[in-house]
């Protein structure tokens, strides 16, 4: 297996033009390395991209703007703020603390498990990704990215260079909850995400609620934020969106439980996450 | 000055916190090649097909041996029903079936996956009560031939793999006569020890013998357990014991010991060494037993217990271990602590296509206890009585006599366990501050400490130090490295930095029975305790001459010896271990040490292999814990332990042996899923799906040390560290079913059935 080991993003596209079929790009390596070490994949290369500085960056003036090198520990300390305390509630509960100094955010989008923690909280805040190829750059929103279980849009020349986010407005509240059988360094057996936005009278005026492993991808509850959306925060309104917020998914029986429990564990994370966005909206 | 009770380092942590410390995982030998072994990959099932020819033709291969290469023996710790490789019939999945020696790893490796197999699937047997049906296949056919290890044969048949049974008069008749009966069905899973350094072995074949290196709890069993599979007398395997980074029970039989030295062989001596991978050594672990425990109690109208049955049937896999000699503990346990009329106990261990469980702490103790006092709360609960008045109103004193005719002479230290924990957290105001979504739960036990033997030899060196010369082995507990160091230091009025203990050598040490059932600080440190009295009394004659005193007016103490009641008038003892060596010889004392075991009633049941429990230790436990409607995942909010010790010979070993055994049992009530499929195969197969808790799971231990000094015991000292594993699934279950208000009866208790019982 050959290893390019690069330092500046233009060197970085002309590997992956010219190899980008069979190099698999690492960053952190927390996924990347276990699945070598288990025969998950077998790359030609390895294309080495954690000393490129310039996918280091975070803008939070206006508008996030996230390198794809930020890593879990830096954005679970809180570095963009109140708005995004769903960003960081998810980036503290990516397997333990050796993980988070090392994972990335980039790497966590581009690994598209399904259980990714750092996904749900990212899609309610409507971001969307970049990508750089020697061709050329192109911005698509994460949901559209994500096509399912380890499978993004991403072509092999390609390379996710940074997430982007609108900047909240006035009235937000967001969370990240997360269902593992124990306290910490658990892959998520639900998670879920949201984020609501109230006016001065108390009315929902924006609802993102997306949920992690249920299906072979992190998705929106479509159903369940349009039924919180158009008066306050009320039990019904709540009920409603607790009501819907399956509708459409399959959730799934795996190894850390099974589907009947996760029908039964989102209505109640839904209702939780509801008081708690909020009252960190300050309603 | 004494150092009993003192806070000493242990003699092992520097080396072990700074990466020092060289683990059986990390031992080399000049020379060495690699093996790997290919294991089965179905439960059951008939090879009809192994061709190793193109594992022999692979780069680097040495040897590859199978079932045609090995002696045409059996091997096993109580029955030998075990042997090295399936040759015809495979029985459980992780079974060797044929083993390569080669340059590297990688390339032990390749050629094992290179081996042709076929295996004809069969049906596994995995269900406990189906397995016991007269239509079931069997899972050893040949069971009648097998023959005990040592002693008479035991009763079993068929997939019964032994069998206890007390039926003692008078069970149909209080139940005919009960106000009111209370039945109880509790499973309980498997649990994997999950050590952090996985099994390994480097055998070397040299000079006729088999040197086997291994990080081991119990080199001697090993030595036998070779020698029964390669068929030669113990004498002729060595085993050499090295750090062990935990062990728990898993490694107090032969794992891979056996393979690495017959590849030796087969390689033409160089030295071979096996380490498993960890998914190897979740799959073929002796796990802790799954078991189906039924109980069911006639009681009076005021509580009075006037009689019980108790039914278990526990998962013996796919071959013995150790567990046809525990099956009596059933008869132990069923009881709990608490008086009842005549009860009838019915232990069963079943074979299946399933790994062989074995020893896990708290052997067979866990779920037992968890249904004992699932079962008291449920009859508390039934007949409105309070938990703890309830439990305190039937509770052993002074005298008790036992199913087994066993007298607990100082169970009425149960009483002080109890008083002890409401000292520290009064049961009505644990009560008071019940909210809804959390519980409280109480419970209490009884417990052994094992009484194998075990011996030492202690040398005072020309310095004035000391070396112990042992068998035992400090699996992480440190019994030795505290324990045994701490009370050789205390006889000879040394500082515990200047004696030395070895690491195990059958070659060297005299037997030793392994560390297990908390037995070392006791049983080697009696041992070594004798051997440091021979030591002293040999000390004062030769300073006797040195001081012109009588040896009796001599007392040996802070690195001299000294005229009682004329302290100044003194010798070093390095200045008298020296002299010796010219006039007397070297100052040396030898020591052995085993406990017999306590009186009982021979008739009380059949199949009673394990007839009484000596050294008894009583313990009494309390959680407070917290449910989350929501996830239905528990949280721990305090755990309080008071426990018998006999005497506190080091308070952070015994703290840190208390907590961890508490953590363990946390895990096994709420964490650690080891499931097993309809195929007979595990479904966690790895860390990451078997989870064991993290720091963040468990609360700071609260513990109460009960000191009642054992006169047997060095300096009093009884078992610790196994005691405290027992009650943690009992107190927490008893919690969480106070906090939801609807019983759970399983082992663990999984988010999962939280949720259903509170939306049900």
């Amino acid at each position: 297996m050959e290893l390019h080991a690069v330092d500046s993003l233009d060197a970085a596209l002309d590997v992956l033009a010219t190899r980008g079929e069979r190099c698999q790009v690492l960053a952190g390596g927390t996924d990347v390395m276990v699945q070598l070490a288990r025969g998950e994949i077998t790359p030609a290369a390895l294309l080495h991209v954690e000393r490129i500085e310039a996918l280091r960056g975070i803008e939070v003036d206006g508008p996030i703007t996230l390198g794809a090198l930020v890593t879990h520990r830096e954005l679970a300390k809180g570095v963009l703020g109140d708005g995004f305390r769903s960003v960081a509630e998810s980036a503290a509960t990516v397997g333990g603390r050796q993980t988070q100094v090392v994972g990335t955010i980039g790497g966590n989008v581009c690994n598209a498990s399904p259980a990714a923690d750092t996904v749900p909280a990212l899609l309610v805040h409507d971001a969307t990704v970049t990508l750089r190829s020697s061709a050329g750059s192109r911005t698509v929103p994460l949901s559209a990215f994500l096509v399912g279980r380890r499978a993004t849009t991403r072509a092999p020349d390609e390379l996710l260079t940074a997430i982007g986010m609108p900047a909240t407005g006035e009235g937000s509240g967001d969370v990240y909850l997360k269902v593992g059988r124990r306290s910490a360094m658990e892959v998520a057996i639900v998670g879920l995400a949201m984020r609501l936005r109230f006016d001065e009278a108390g009315t929902v005026t924006e609802a993102r609620v997306a949920l992690a492993s249920v299906g072979p991808r992190p998705q929106r509850a479509t159903g369940a934020e349009a039924a919180l959306v158009g008066g306050p925060l009320e039990p019904d309104r709540v009920d409603a969106a607790a009501s819907a917020v399956l509708d459409g998914v399959e959730p799934v029986d795996d190894l850390r439980a099974t589907a009947a429990y996760r029908r039964r564990v989102v209505p109640g994370l839904l209702r939780r996450a509801a008081g708690i966005c909020a009252q960190r909206a300050g309603r | 000055m004494t150092v009993i009770g003192e806070r000493v380092p242990r003699a092992d942590g520097q080396a072990k916190v700074s990466g020092e410390a060289v683990y059986g995982v990390d031992h080399e030998e000049p020379g060495m090649i690699w093996g790997a072994l290919l294991r089965s990959p179905v439960s059951s099932g008939t090879i009809t097909r192994l061709d190793t020819a193109p594992a022999l033709a692979m780069p680097g291969v040495h040897a590859v041996i199978t079932a045609a290469d090995a002696p045409d023996a059996y091997a096993g710790w109580v029955l030998r029903d075990q042997r090295l490789f399936a040759s015809d019939r495979v029985r459980y999945e992780g079974q060797p079936i044929a083993a390569v020696a080669a340059e590297t790893l990688a390339q032990a490796r390749a050629a094992a996956a290179a081996i042709v197999l076929d295996v004809e699937a069969l049906p596994a047997v995995v269900d406990l009560e189906q397995a016991m049906t007269p239509d079931s296949p069997l899972v050893h056919p040949d069971w009648e031939s097998y023959v005990p290890a040592a002693g008479p044969d035991f009763p079993r048949h068929g997939n019964v793999a032994a069998e206890c049974i007390a039926d003692p008069p008078g069970v149909d008749e209080a139940f005919a006569r009960a106000y009111r009966v209370i039945t109880d069905e509790f499973v309980a899973q498997r649990q994997y020890q999950a050590y952090i350094e996985p099994k390994s072995a480097v055998g070397i074949f040299r000079g006729g013998r088999y040197t086997v290196h291994t990080a081991h709890q119990f080199p001697f069993n090993v030595r036998d357990r070779v020698a029964q599979f390669l068929d030669v007398r113990p004498s002729a395997v060595r085993v050499v014991g090295h750090t062990i980074g935990g062990g728990f029970g898993a490694k107090l039989d032969a794992g891979l010991e056996p393979y690495a030295a017959l590849l030796s062989r087969a390689a033409g001596g160089l030295p071979v060494k096996l380490v498993n991978t960890r998914t190897e050594d979740l799959l073929t672990c002796p796990s802790r037993e799954g078991a189906i425990t039924r109980i069911r109690s006639a009681v009076a109208a005021d509580g009075t217990i006037l009689a019980r049955e108790l039914e278990v049937i526990a998962d013996n896999g796919a071959c013995s271990g150790e567990m046809p000699w525990l099956a009596a503990i059933a008869l132990h346990c069923a009881r709990g602590v608490y008086q009842g009329g005549p009860t009838r106990v019915t232990a069963r261990l079943v074979y299946t296509n399933t790994a062989p469980t074995g020893a896990f702490r708290g052997v067979n103790g866990t779920y037992l206890y968890h249904a004992v006092e699932r079962h008291m709360d449920h009859i508390a609960a039934e007949l409105t009585l309070d938990r703890r008045d309830y439990r305190l109103r039937l509770l052993f004193g002074d005298g008790e006599e036992l199913l087994n005719g066993q007298v607990l002479h100082e169970a009425g230290i149960l009483r002080q366990g109890f008083d002890a924990l409401e000292a520290l957290a009064p049961w009505a105001d644990l009560e008071a501050g019940r909210r809804p979504y959390r519980g409280i739960g109480i419970g209490a036990a009884w417990w052994l400490t094992n009484p194998g033997p075990g011996s030492a030899v202690v040398s005072l060196r020309e310095d004035g130090t000391a070396a112990v010369v042992t068998a035992a082995n400090d699996n992480g507990s440190g019994a030795v490295s505290i324990g045994v160091t701490q009370i050789v230091a205390e006889r000879l009025g040394i500082p515990p930095e200047d004696v030395f203990v070895t690491l195990p050598d059958t070659d060297i040490a005299g037997y030793d029975g392994g560390s297990q059932g908390s037995r070392t600080t006791r049983a080697v440190g009696k041992a070594a305790l004798i051997a440091a009295d021979e030591v002293v009394e040999k000390i004062k004659a030769v300073a006797a001459g040195l001081l012109e005193a009588a040896p009796d007016d001599l007392e040996v103490a802070e690195g001299s010896v000294r005229v009682k009641g004329a302290p100044g008038t003194r010798v070093p003892i390095a200045m008298v271990a020296s002299t010796a060596l010219n006039t007397v010889g070297p100052l040396q004392g030898t020591g052995s040490f085993v406990t017999p075991f306590p009186d009982f009633n021979p008739s009380c049941a059949s199949g009673l292999l394990f007839p009484s429990f000596p050294t008894p230790t009583y313990h009494v436990h309390i959680a407070e814990v917290e449910v989350d409607p929501v996830t239905g995942t528990v949280r721990v909010l305090r755990y309080l332990v008071a426990q018998e010790v006999g005497r506190v010979i080091s308070p952070d070993g015994t703290y840190g042996q208390v907590s961890g055994a508490v953590a363990q049992g946390i895990g096994y009530a709420l964490h650690e899923s080891l499931r097993i499929g309809e195929d007979g195969r595990y479904r966690e197969r790895t860390l990451e799906s078997y989870r064991l808790p993290l720091a963040v799971d468990i609360p700071r231990v609260e513990f109460v040390a009960l000191e009642h000094p054992d006169p047997d015991g060095p300096y009093g000292a009884k078992g610790v560290a196994e005691g405290p594993v027992l009650l943690p699934a009992a107190v927490i279950a008893n919690a969480v079913c106070d906090a939801i208000g609807r019983p759970l009866n399983s082992i663990p208790i999984t988010p999962e059935e939280v949720l259903a019982a509170i939306q049900s």
